[in-house]
């Protein structure tokens, strides 16, 4: 999967949740609209991206991977 | 209150309802980049038309709320009773920020602010209010934000739940929604419920003898990239042209080049049937049974009228193609297969054929709680109990305007062609419609040295096409326009990867461009003009040659 548009989807998700007033349920939502409406292998993608050092971590927002940081379990 | 919507062109049974309303006496306000039939036409005046920059819906109904909430305009009384209190608190707390008057949004949507503040009063004081919506809001980086503040507008002014109000979407096609109905969502069963909920897949393998994936699918933009990286490797195409219709012409065809398998069953040889490996032919709604279900749940009945030409109708293609593959499948009447959608999901128990028949349509849910069907929704509340209010914050699409590129395209339909074409291009329909071109402000074209009827490059991130250009203040200052009938305009060569955060659903409707003069057609209509003569030639090559004789 093209890791780019990987991201750009995220964060578009991110940018969503993230104007909502209850943080916590923000987080959770983000996560879980990602396990509900990706397939697994650009959850999988999404993970390992995360996993990596350096600077692309830093492509996604923070509500993003603050959200698949606590909800890595489900996804 | 009609937005992203044209119905004239793209609904015209709708619109000739409509029209007779207006006709009657009721006011409209357009919410729409372009001046449309719907704003001006005979039997049509709209008291207000928001003539908003392309891709600003959310900051126009978060404004359009802002004056309903700061002047007190809204149904506080429907608001208590069906609504979540505190979801609405924080929307009113949001929507009644500075930051999201029409004054403060003027500069993002184009639109003078007390055109707007006279929108929002028309909306919530006139009794019954009703919002349609087509493409023009669904078709953005924000569309499902968009139909969120849509929803919050008409709770607000409890515009819900009788006849005569509401929220409508005007859908793309015919029968989108008997298709969304049935599951054609990549995580979703019939009557939509996700493919994870383990009690309603089990009663789906119980039925059909299998075990189903609990996982979410792919959606169509997700399946292109997944081709090109090798781990998507085969499609059947049913009734959709895909190499047409989607977004960045050049990234399709390359994931269908991708592919090992490409199976397309239409009624005719379309675009994507030139990278198919299998074609199987495909019927017309006169030649098989079934139902189409319009934007108001209604199922109406298809009848055959004659034999397929081809020998089976799409649904005995399927079957036996199912049969090919090693899984039975056996039906003997499509009402048998609407028997089995009935049993396996609760908003359609009550649907037969026979109560079809009987009936004349019925419109979900159908059940035992309404044995004749629901012609109206959330009458005493909604599905989820308590409406929900959203946050619709406006964010800008990441296609921007720059110096390169310093003009939006927005795409629409025209009333005698249909979608891509395949069906109506092809009939003399191309009398009154025979090729895509386009619009462009006055303004626009005099910087250009751009006259009526020249030839002239467009220009996006995503490629380059060339049309014949039209001359016109329909657009705005900024904004050129076209259709995309007719695959050699490659309308789509232009348009972006960009989607809906929620949905994946392609932004067609906001492209940054740039517009220059030219004579001759682009590299891509070059490429694509010698790439369908060569399928051609393949075809009628194949076409004269001996039966038995080897082919590829």
């Amino acid at each position: 999967m093209d890791k780019e548009n990987l991201v750009t989807m995220a964060n578009q998700i991110g940018a969503f949740y993230e104007t909502m007033p209850d943080r916590a349920k923000a987080l959770s939502d983000i996560a879980e609209h990602i396990k509900k409406f990706w397939d697994p292998r650009m959850r999988r993608e999404l993970l390992d991206y995360i996993d990596q050092p350096g600077e692309q971590a830093l492509h996604l927002i923070p509500v993003v991977t603050e959200s698949i940081r606590l909800n890595r379990a489900k996804l | 209150m009609v937005i992203g919507a044209n119905p004239a062109a793209a609904h015209p049974v709708f619109a000739s309802q409509m029209k007779r309303r207006l006709r009657q006496g009721a006011k409209l306000i357009v919410i729409d980049p372009r001046s449309t039939e719907m704003v001006k036409s005979p039997h049509v005046e709209a008291q207000y038309h928001l003539k908003l920059r392309p891709g600003t819906n959310v900051a126009i109904i978060t404004a359009l709320a802002h004056v309903i909430m700061t002047e007190e305009l809204h149904d506080a009384e429907f608001v208590a009773q069906r609504c979540d209190t505190k979801s609405f608190a924080d929307w009113k707390q949001f929507v009644m920020r500075a930051e999201n008057s029409p004054e403060a949004m003027a500069a993002v949507t184009g639109v003078p602010a007390e055109e707007i503040r006279g929108a929002a009063r028309l909306y919530a004081t006139g009794n019954n209010g009703a919002i349609y919506y087509g493409l023009g809001v669904t078709e953005h980086a924000q569309g499902s934000t968009m139909v969120m503040g849509i929803a919050n507008l008409a709770m607000a002014t409890g515009n819900v739940g009788r006849e005569g109000v509401g929220v409508n979407p005007l859908r793309g096609q015919n029968n989108v929604q008997g298709s969304c109905d049935m599951g054609s969502f990549p995580h979703e069963l019939p009557g939509y419920r996700h493919i994870s909920d383990s009690t309603v897949r089990s009663q789906f393998e119980a039925e059909w003898k299998c075990t189903l994936d609990p996982e979410p699918g792919l959606r169509i933009p997700n399946m292109f990239d997944a081709a090109l990286d090798g781990s998507f490797k085969g499609l059947y195409c049913e009734g959709e042209d895909i190499a047409q219709s989607d977004p960045n012409t050049q990234h399709v065809t390359a994931a269908l080049t991708a592919m090992e398998c490409i199976v397309v069953q239409d009624l005719f040889l379309n675009e994507t049937a030139k990278f198919a490996h299998v074609f199987l032919p495909g019927s017309s709604f006169l030649e098989k049974d079934g139902t189409f279900t319009n934007a108001e749940r209604r199922i109406s009945r298809v009848r055959k009228v004659m034999p397929p030409k081809a020998g089976k109708s799409d649904w005995e293609v399927t079957v036996a193609l199912a049969n090919a593959l090693g899984y039975p499948m056996h039906y003997n009447h499509p009402s048998e297969i609407m028997d089995e959608i009935a049993a396996l999901t609760p908003s359609f128990h009550g649907v037969n054929y026979r109560k079809i028949d009987q009936l004349g349509s019925i419109q979900w849910p159908c059940n035992e709680k309404a044995p004749n069907g629901t012609p109206t929704m959330h009458i005493d509340q909604f599905v989820r109990g308590k409406g929900q209010f959203i946050i619709t914050q406006f964010i800008a699409t990441t296609e921007k305007v720059t110096q390169k590129y310093p003009l939006i395209l927005t795409t629409g339909r025209i009333l005698s062609q249909y979608n891509v074409g395949a069906q109506t291009r092809r009939t003399e329909n191309v009398r009154w419609h025979s090729e895509d071109v386009l619009e462009m402000h006055p303004h626009d074209a005099e910087e250009r040295n751009i006259r009526e009827g020249n030839w002239v490059g467009i220009e996006s991130r995503a490629g380059q096409t060339v049309l014949r250009a039209v001359i016109t203040e329909r657009v705005q200052p900024g904004v050129v326009y076209t259709t995309f009938h007719f695959p050699e305009s490659g309308a789509n060569v232009i348009t972006t990867d960009n989607s809906d955060w929620a949905t994946n659903c392609p932004e067609y409707k906001v492209t940054a461009v740039q517009v220059m003069p030219v004579t001759q057609h682009s590299e891509w209509q070059k490429n694509f003009a010698h790439f369908t003569e060569d399928q051609l030639a393949l075809l009628h090559a194949e076409q004269l040659a001996p039966v038995g004789s080897a082919s590829n």
